[in-house]
């Protein structure tokens, strides 16, 4: 028996959210990295799901490059945080308004 | 009915981590609850009979990239961040707001609209029987989805520069590695005011 689309879709919209509300309240760099992860985890949730509805498997496909995407942003992301770090010895994103008007 | 219920099982375990990650102040405790996170989002691939992405997400995911995470969260001495205020203090009233008002309009929207099958015709049945999920999965990704797995490559060519270029220290020789003669080991004090 096949588990409705939709409560892939609601389970998803959930974690987005959560996410989202990390991205934009907690002020440790850390937490935002971890909520945009979250984020995208919700995106690849909807792929497959959609994918096994429509019975083809573009959209497993596309989670992969979904992955390599976020394996690439986590290293450069980390790699921005380790020098923000050394420069600033802090890493609360409210701290950082050098270009801020 | 049984796979309804394990569907709603590991839901709400994600969901409860999920919200674990973003309200603890130890990071650490944040990441651990992000692995819990993704396992039950694994969980729930496999249940969807995506049975290659569901070993990718615990490889790739909470192996390789939340590893690289636990590594950076280890070396930076994170502990005095914990007693800092962890809220933006006026943009929380404002997200606390618009999060739910969110929340709600995805499920609204989401369970509004009708979702017919196009019918690809790659059931589990046809999966099963043309050789499994990693098979079938394997000839379209090297088939029909060949150009964006070779731009996958460059894009992981390009993080990884990116991040040595990033991560690399400023200036030249005084960030060589440094040498230590006979009887003059650092102290662990030492390297802690070095670093």
């Amino acid at each position: 028996m096949q588990i409705p689309v939709e409560w892939y879709l609601v389970l998803s919209a959930f974690l987005f959210v959560i996410g989202a509300t990390g991205v934009l309240v907690r002020r440790n760099l850390f937490i935002v990295l971890f909520s945009i992860e979250l984020m995208m985890n919700a995106v690849n949730l909807n792929l497959v799901a959609f994918s096994r509805l429509h019975e083809n498997l573009i959209g497993q496909n596309f989670v992969l490059f979904t992955m390599t995407v976020a394996a690439a942003e986590a290293a450069v992301g980390l790699a921005i945080l380790t020098s923000l770090f050394r420069n600033r010895k802090t890493l609360m994103v409210d701290t950082f308004d050098l270009m801020k008007g | 009915m049984a796979d309804k219920f394990v569907f709603i099982m590991f839901a709400a375990l994600a969901v409860i981590g999920a919200l674990g990650v973003i309200t603890r102040s130890n990071i650490v405790h944040g990441l651990i609850l992000l692995v819990f996170t993704f396992l039950n989002v694994a969980g729930i691939f496999l249940l969807t009979q995506a049975y290659f992405l569901a070993v990718i997400q615990v490889l790739v995911y909470a192996g390789a990239i939340l590893v690289l995470f636990a590594f950076v969260v280890m070396f930076l001495n994170l502990r005095e961040f914990q007693q800092l205020e962890q809220l933006h203090p006026k943009q929380k009233w404002v997200v606390l707001v618009l999060a739910p008002l969110m929340l709600a309009e995805f499920i609204f929207v989401v369970t509004g609209a009708t979702y017919a099958s196009v019918g690809g015709g790659l059931s589990p049945e046809v999966i099963a029987e043309r050789g499994g999920n990693v098979q079938v999965l394997g000839e379209v990704l090297f088939g029909e989805m060949l150009l964006p797995f070779e731009i996958a490559s460059l894009i992981l060519l390009v993080g990884m520069v990116g991040a040595i270029l990033l991560a690399h220290k400023e200036g030249g020789s005084e960030n060589r590695l440094r040498e230590w003669g006979e009887g003059e080991e650092p102290t662990s004090a030492f390297v802690e005011q070095e670093v």
